[in-house]
């Protein structure tokens, strides 16, 4: 029996020696290769734009995929450039007629859809046919608010769609494309967000050939006139990694040649007017797991990295990369998110929503500042108002008399609303997200209630279970956050708008009618002072009210390998790598010694 | 089999039902308004009574056509096809060869009961069993692929030449997991035997140690060595939920649990029916393997 042991360890032995000297082969970097690799954190779900209403799989579609307006890369505040289109719209009519002229000779991607596999122009039939499927019911998609109530017989149009009555030959007033080359938009009021939504992936142009050929498997066989494509099935290895190749026949961009006064120090204003995309290929890896991501990018692997929460301090001190990564030639990328987390109250709940003073007593016992150190690792911005960094009104001096970590007042308040010490005070249900990291934000928010007598006891929801409760209304008290769709504060105020309650974005259901009729007069006003203006009265109102906690504006940290050229992040469109530029003699030189 | 699988038909629909009120709510994203709420219901079918869902759920079974996911909107066969590959490819190998070796250490160390290979190899075990598997796969992927470099730290390559590379960590990991468990069941099972009256009579025969053990308790002691085999079975197709997210193994155990955490309905069906029937079809091996090993075990 021994003798077996020892023969059958034998053979473990063996096989362990020839699987480690077969799999420690390794591949010698080719010095060619300008394949950009880029991690994905959660699994690509599939290629349709106007199913794509995840920022993970935005950041792929948007390569393939194009619209008629897009970010500038360098340029902030954020600025809209002409795509597809071949200038800005000419708005006329009072705001109400929107005409677009498309850019000439625009082609589609080559693919079997296609009558030679040719891919053809784009017309401006096209656009219109890809608004009426976004519109579609029989899409679900979620990005129908783009457009809903907002161009002329396009919600009429759903409605004979439901029941038969229309199709998509049937006209709608408010979709016309007079001649090849231009698209009319008319609209039911002035709509100043148009531009943003035009360049947000749901807009995206498709071929007709290409949805009636592939019907539902479109999201596997995506066509479209981006930068790179798909160029055959078996690219897409589902739940692991998507290939994307250059598209040959895109219709061309140069790197741009203005940005912030900082770029230019930056090197990032380096390649001015050099032609895009750099990279021939792109390559999304789906790693979900922080630490194999993390490793992977430090051996090079990935060309960049957001930087994991464990992870942080062996990279960065006192807000500075470590001297040994430098040594390495990572280079950090940190970027502020067009974004505010908060906790919400449900403002139909009888206590929560009739005591405004127990909500300030609420918010003033939260310490945001502590809240970024312990779960961010610094990286973040305690957040004043609805308006965060970046955007039209946002002012880095505004201070919310609510948002200061003041037990005594927090006590003062809950007094005056009339629970002193709490006494008297329900237990509240704060309602989260099963993850362990939610579990102990959970128990931090906790302990600083109990500080000044509020009992809260969390429910742990899965991520459907959680947005059900909010949007029927049965959340009491939630934490959460809003990621700009587009830079205009608007986008944010309407969280606010009375007419949006739940199931819409405003999901505490705050009501206001002084609020209601400033958002309503911005909603018929372009861009400028008199807008801004409204915003900040707006941004007051709420901040009197209180429906949130503010929380923070999270702040990004990425690292990228000094081969890596022309990285600059941007948080409204995360899908610009046809801007950064790998050296592959630099990777090859510098990635054996990582 | 029918009547156990209405029953877990049953089980998952009620279940489901109880735990979202409204699953339109997750497609309808944070712009939604009531009429496209409805609009989606009506197009998912959740418009319809409960009952009326439940009869659709059980044609799907029979004709096995799931559907869309509800997530991903990719076919529900493709997504189970893609996986599968992945999945058995992950587990099986470790599976058996756990099997085999945990038996032939088990009877070592029973054969060796007292001496200091025994000692070491329970006190081993036990360590082995006292570490989360979390631990094993953090410190092995960045000791033995990280540090060392010795394997890819993650990935998956579709093609049959390319994937080996990607699985033998993952093997490794998944091997030295079970072995712990098995090793402890098995020895104390073998043990248990090489006491009864029969081995007595066998050693008094004149047979060797090697001998007694390897015609006698073994064959005695298989009943029970069947039933765990069986037990974890199902762990085949489930996969290591762990061990695929870490190195992005694209594998049925990820797609269960993606399934649950948001809630996809129809894919939730479609695995709850593919374990159901594993399960099933496992139990009958098992009754197989029972009577092959014991004579006296009669099938019917």
């Amino acid at each position: 029996m021994v003798k077996f042991a020892h023969r059958l360890s034998g053979v473990i032995a063996f096989t362990v020696v020839a699987a480690l000297s077969f799999s420690g082969c390794t591949k010698k970097v080719d010095d060619k290769d300008t394949t950009l690799t880029v991690p994905l954190v959660v699994n690509l779900k599939g290629l349709d734009p106007i199913q794509a209403d995840d920022l993970y799989s935005n950041m792929v579609v948007r390569n393939v995929f194009e619209g008629l307006y897009e970010y500038h890369y360098l340029k902030r505040p954020f600025t809209l450039q002409p795509a597809l289109a071949e200038s800005m719209p000419e708005v006329t009519d009072n705001g109400l007629t929107v005409t677009i002229k498309l850019k000439k000779g625009i082609k589609f991607q080559d693919n079997a859809c296609f009558p030679d596999g040719k891919g053809r122009e784009v017309v401006a039939d096209d656009f219109v046919y890809s608004f009426r499927r976004l519109a579609d019911p029989k899409s679900i998609s979620n990005g129908f608010w783009i457009f809903d109530g907002k161009i002329k017989g396009l919600n009429a149009w759903i409605d004979a769609v439901k029941t038969g009555k229309a199709d998509y030959k049937t006209p709608i007033e408010g979709l016309q494309a007079p001649d090849k080359h231009t698209l009319v938009i008319k609209l039911v009021q002035p709509y100043y967000q148009l531009n943003y939504v035009l360049a947000m992936g749901f807009a995206s142009v498709v071929p007709r050939e290409a949805i009636e050929k592939y019907g539902a498997e479109f999201i596997n066989n995506p066509v479209g006139t981006g930068p790179y494509m798909l160029e055959k099935a078996s690219d897409w290895i589902r739940n692991s990694k998507i290939t994307l190749k250059k598209n040959p026949n895109w219709r061309g961009q140069t790197y741009p040649s203005e940005g912030e006064p900082s770029d230019q120090a930056a090197g990032l204003l380096a390649d001015a007017g050099k032609a895009l995309p750099f990279a021939d290929t792109l390559v999304f890896t789906e790693m979900i797991e922080d630490q194999p991501r993390w490793q992977n990018f430090m051996k090079g692997n990935l060309d960049f990295a957001v930087i994991p929460n464990d992870n942080y301090d062996s990279a960065i001190k006192d807000n500075k990369v470590l001297p040994e990564l430098t040594a390495k030639g990572l280079s950090l990328d940190n970027s502020t998110a067009v974004e505010i987390t908060y906790i919400g109250f449900n403002l139909k709940d009888p206590l929560l929503g009739k005591n405004k003073d127990l909500r300030r007593a609420l918010s003033l016992a939260i310490d945001p500042e502590s809240y970024i150190k312990t779960f961010d690792n610094g990286r973040g911005i305690p957040a004043q108002s609805p308006l965060p960094p970046g955007l039209e009104g946002y002012d880095p001096d505004f201070k919310n008399p609510w948002v200061q970590f003041n037990v005594a007042k927090a006590k003062e308040m809950l007094a005056k609303a009339g629970f002193p010490d709490g006494k008297g005070l329900p237990e509240f249900t704060l309602e989260s997200l099963s993850s362990a990291k939610d579990r102990q934000i959970d128990q931090y928010f906790a302990s600083l209630w109990s500080a000044i007598g509020v009992k809260i006891k969390s429910s742990s929801n899965t991520w459907p279970q959680f947005q059900e409760k909010i949007k029927r209304n049965e959340a009491q008290i939630f934490p959460f956050a809003w990621g700009a769709d587009y830079p205009d504060p608007q986008n944010f105020l309407q969280l606010f708008y009375s007419k949006n309650f739940s199931p819409g974005p405003n999901d505490t259901r705050f009501s206001n009618p002084e609020f209601d009729k400033l958002y309503e007069k911005s909603l018929t006003l372009p861009s400028g002072t008199e807008r801004t203006e409204l915003y900040k009265k707006m941004r007051d109102i709420v901040v009197e009210e209180n429906p949130w906690i503010f929380l923070r504006t999270r702040k990004e940290y990425r690292f990228f390998h000094a081969w890596v050229g022309n990285f600059k992040w941007n948080h409204i469109e995360n899908a610009m790598f046809k801007y950064i530029k790998v050296d592959p003699k630099k990777r090859a030189e510098l990635k054996g010694k990582l | 089999m029918i009547p156990i699988l209405l029953g877990v038909t049953l089980l998952t629909f009620v279940l489901f039902n109880m735990l979202m009120k409204d699953p339109a709510s997750r497609f309808a994203g944070r712009h939604a308004t009531v009429e496209q709420l409805a609009t989606i219901r009506a197009e998912l079918g959740l418009d319809r009574s409960l009952p009326e869902q439940y009869f659709l759920f059980l044609k799907q079974i029979v004709t096995l056509e799931f559907g869309r996911s509800w997530s991903t909107k990719q076919k529900i066969s493709t997504m189970i096809d893609d996986g599968f590959s992945a999945t058995l490819c992950v587990t099986v190998p470790p599976f058996i060869a756990a099997i085999f070796v945990s038996i032939a250490l088990a009877m070592a160390t029973a054969y060796r009961r007292g001496s200091w290979f025994d000692k070491s190899m329970v006190v081993a075990c036990l360590a082995f069993l006292s570490v989360s598997s979390l631990v094993y796969i953090l410190a092995l992927q960045w000791g033995l692929a990280y540090k060392l470099g010795w394997f890819p730290i993650s990935g998956w390559d579709p093609s049959w030449t390319g994937r080996w590379s990607y699985l033998i960590l993952p093997w490794i990991i998944l091997f030295v997991l079970s072995l712990g468990v098995d090793i402890l069941l098995y020895r104390s099972v073998i043990l248990d035997e090489s006491y009864q009256d029969y081995v007595r009579t066998a050693r008094a025969k004149g047979l060797s140690g090697v001998q007694v053990y390897s015609r006698h308790i073994l064959k005695n002691a298989l009943i029970p060595i069947i039933t765990n085999v069986v037990i974890e079975m199902p762990f085949l197709i489930t996969g290591s939920v762990l061990v695929e997210n870490f190195f992005s193994i694209p594998g049925l155990g990820g797609l269960l649990v993606k399934a649950l955490n948001e809630s996809d309905l129809p894919v939730i069906k479609a695995m709850t029916v593919i374990i159901s029937i594993a399960y099933m079809v496992f139990n009958l091996v098992a009754d197989l393997l029972y009577s092959a090993a014991d004579p006296r075990v009669r099938l019917g």
